[in-house]
């Protein structure tokens, strides 16, 4: 292993990915017609620009949902395995999920729960 | 797991429980006066941080993904006087502009889940979890720097931050995949033993070396610096200089002189370059300033050089010039940046300019800026110059004369702007010079230790031999 092979990886690299896309550009047949414009068959055309602002509070509802998905991985394994670890596996769950309950009091004080 | 072995994550714990107090208080006290949080912190904050210094262990946890010995216990301790320092400053100005928006305790929590994730990297035995301690500690900064919502430059300094810091991360990560890849491992201690000084490991040292440099900001990932600096919080600007700097350098301390020994000729040439790149360039573009915050964050950059001068020598007098640099640079920078903001929160003026005549109307703050700026630059009796004196003689014993002549001529660049300073402050005489400032006690309390520090560490000669004796042993 040496620079040899890190520029071979390069080069390789390069030439898969560009080297696919051009001859796709040069292979595939091509027809284009109005209709391959608009938007795929699920839902009806926009109206208006589709580029507007929206609320912050999802983006706040939305971290909320995370950190209660993240704790369900979290604690799924744990409760695979809970038998064996015994007492103290417990007590360790129990915190994790006091301070992520802390959290949620904070956010509730905070009126991030509320929808203005 | 036993009681023995959370008391090696004593300090974790103990910051973790100082969080959640805080956070029960802020539950607690919703819809009241939010103020009584500062005093409570600072409290909670003092404990934790006298309790820190004390009974330093050894050992491991978690399959070696978390270690600890005196060393690391003193860097995490030498952070914790840091932080005690900047939010101590920070106490006037959050009961002045935060309270009335409540959004006091939140400035408390994020400094030290930051701090929380500088201990975690600073203690990893493993290339995750350093990443894990290096992202725990970047982000909650993003959001102190674009603290006071309604300054625009404060939006600019979070945005740029957080910008500037996810590529820096992103590459980091690269180097960490690239390390993976040539190694098999995670593990620090195994990184060494499986290293054969091949060119794919040396990219991934390099890859994951711009994310580190980007914390210390070293010259070629310094233009973050001056804008972040200029428009966060003045508090927030002294966190990033000292606290984030300081962690930053240790990581890279424990990484290159600790786990990779294969790639000395390569890191020791990469931080020659760099260290002279980071002294000139920092020095060069502060003389130009005249907004004192970007001064102080060119300065910062030009600090930083001198620091990677300890990097010179992996020998034990490497190490303890540089952690005993990181101390006296720590009250010599935090003295400095109080005065500012001082000065900043009662007169919002902060350029060069209208410092003129400030010896005047406020003897004792100049005298603190005119300590801070003599240690800053190296002047014999101060701290400063014990700081710069240990970092050259490494340098010199380890033969780099081509370096200690730079670094020398760098410094006498530093003295330059560091007096334009104190001869705005002393010498010049100002039609309408700024108005008496009487700064809040917590500020008071906090220049104090600041002082002392400065004063203190240039005359005890047995702080230096004690962080000599810790480096034996990394």
């Amino acid at each position: 292993m040496g620079t040899e092979a890190i520029i071979v990886f390069f080069i390789a690299a390069v030439v898969l990915v560009g080297g696919g896309m051009i001859a796709s550009k040069l292979l595939a047949p091509t027809s284009t017609n109005p209709q391959k414009l608009e938007p795929y068959e699920c839902g009806i055309p926009t109206q208006g620009p589709t580029h507007v602002q929206f609320k912050v509070g999802y983006y706040l509802f939305a971290i909320l949902f995370l950190l209660f998905d993240v704790e369900m991985i979290f604690l799924v394994p744990w409760a695979v395995v809970m038998k064996n670890i015994g007492l103290t596996g417990l007590i360790s769950a129990i915190i994790f999920i006091l301070i992520l309950g802390l959290g949620l009091l904070y956010a509730w004080k905070k009126k991030a729960l509320i929808w203005e | 797991m036993n009681w023995d072995d959370l008391l090696l994550m004593r300090h974790e714990l103990q910051l973790l429980a100082v969080i959640l107090i805080v956070t029960c208080a802020e539950i607690y006290l919703s819809g009241r006066d939010k103020s009584r949080i500062i005093p409570l912190s600072l409290a909670l904050f003092g404990i934790h941080m006298a309790a820190g210094w004390l009974w330093p262990v050894e050992g491991e946890l978690f399959g070696g993904m978390y270690r600890t010995n005196g060393l690391i216990h003193l860097m995490k301790s030498i952070l914790d006087v840091g932080v005690f320092i900047v939010i101590l400053q920070a106490g006037g100005w959050a009961r002045k502009q935060l309270a009335p928006e409540n959004r006091v305790s939140e400035f408390f929590l994020l400094i030290w889940s930051s701090l929380l994730g500088m201990y975690y990297m600073v203690s990893a035995g493993d290339l995750l979890m350093v990443f894990l301690g290096l992202e725990l500690s970047t982000l909650p900064v993003a959001a102190l720097a674009a603290y006071e919502v309604l300054k625009m430059r404060s939006a600019e300094a979070g945005i740029k931050f957080i910008l500037t810091a996810g590529l820096a991360s992103a590459v980091t990560l690269m180097g960490i995949s690239l390390l993976y890849g040539s190694t098999g491992t995670f593990v620090l201690a195994d990184l060494g033993k499986q290293m054969q000084g091949n060119s794919l490991e040396a990219l991934g040292f390099i890859f994951f070396f711009a994310g580190v440099a980007f914390k210390i900001s070293l010259v070629p990932f310094h233009f973050w610096t001056p804008d972040v600096y200029e428009g966060a919080p003045v508090s927030v600007a002294a966190y990033l200089s000292v606290i984030s700097k300081g962690a930053a350098v240790f990581i890279l301390m424990i990484l290159l002189m600790g786990f990779a020994p294969l790639l000395t000729d390569l890191w020791v040439n990469v931080l020659y370059l760099l260290a002279i790149l980071t002294m000139t360039i920092g020095n060069l573009f502060a003389l130009r300033q005249r907004n004192l915050k970007r001064l102080l964050a060119y300065s910062a950059v030009a600090q930083a050089g001198f620091i990677m001068l300890g990097f010179m020598s992996s020998q034990q007098d490497g190490k303890a010039s540089i952690i005993y640099f990181m101390l006296v640079y720590l009250f010599s920078n935090l003295a400095a940046f109080g005065v500012v903001q001082t000065i900043e929160m009662h007169t919002g003026k902060e350029d060069i300019g209208d410092y003129e005549g400030l010896y005047r109307t406020n003897p004792r703050l100049s005298l603190v800026m005119l300590l801070a700026l003599f240690s800053l630059a190296g002047i014999p009796p101060l701290a400063g110059f014990f700081g710069k004196f240990f970092l050259f003689m490494t340098v010199a014993s380890a033969g780099y004369y081509l370096l200690l002549t730079i670094a020398v001529i760098n410094t006498v660049i530093s003295l330059y702007y560091y007096l334009l300073i104190v001869r705005a402050m002393f010498l010049r005489k100002s039609d309408n010079p700024l108005p008496l400032v009487t700064s809040d006690g917590w500020m008071r309390a906090g220049l104090v230790i600041c002082v002392a520090g400065i004063v203190a560490l240039g005359v005890a000669s047995g702080v230096y031999d004690a962080i000599y004796a810790l480096c034996a042993h990394l």
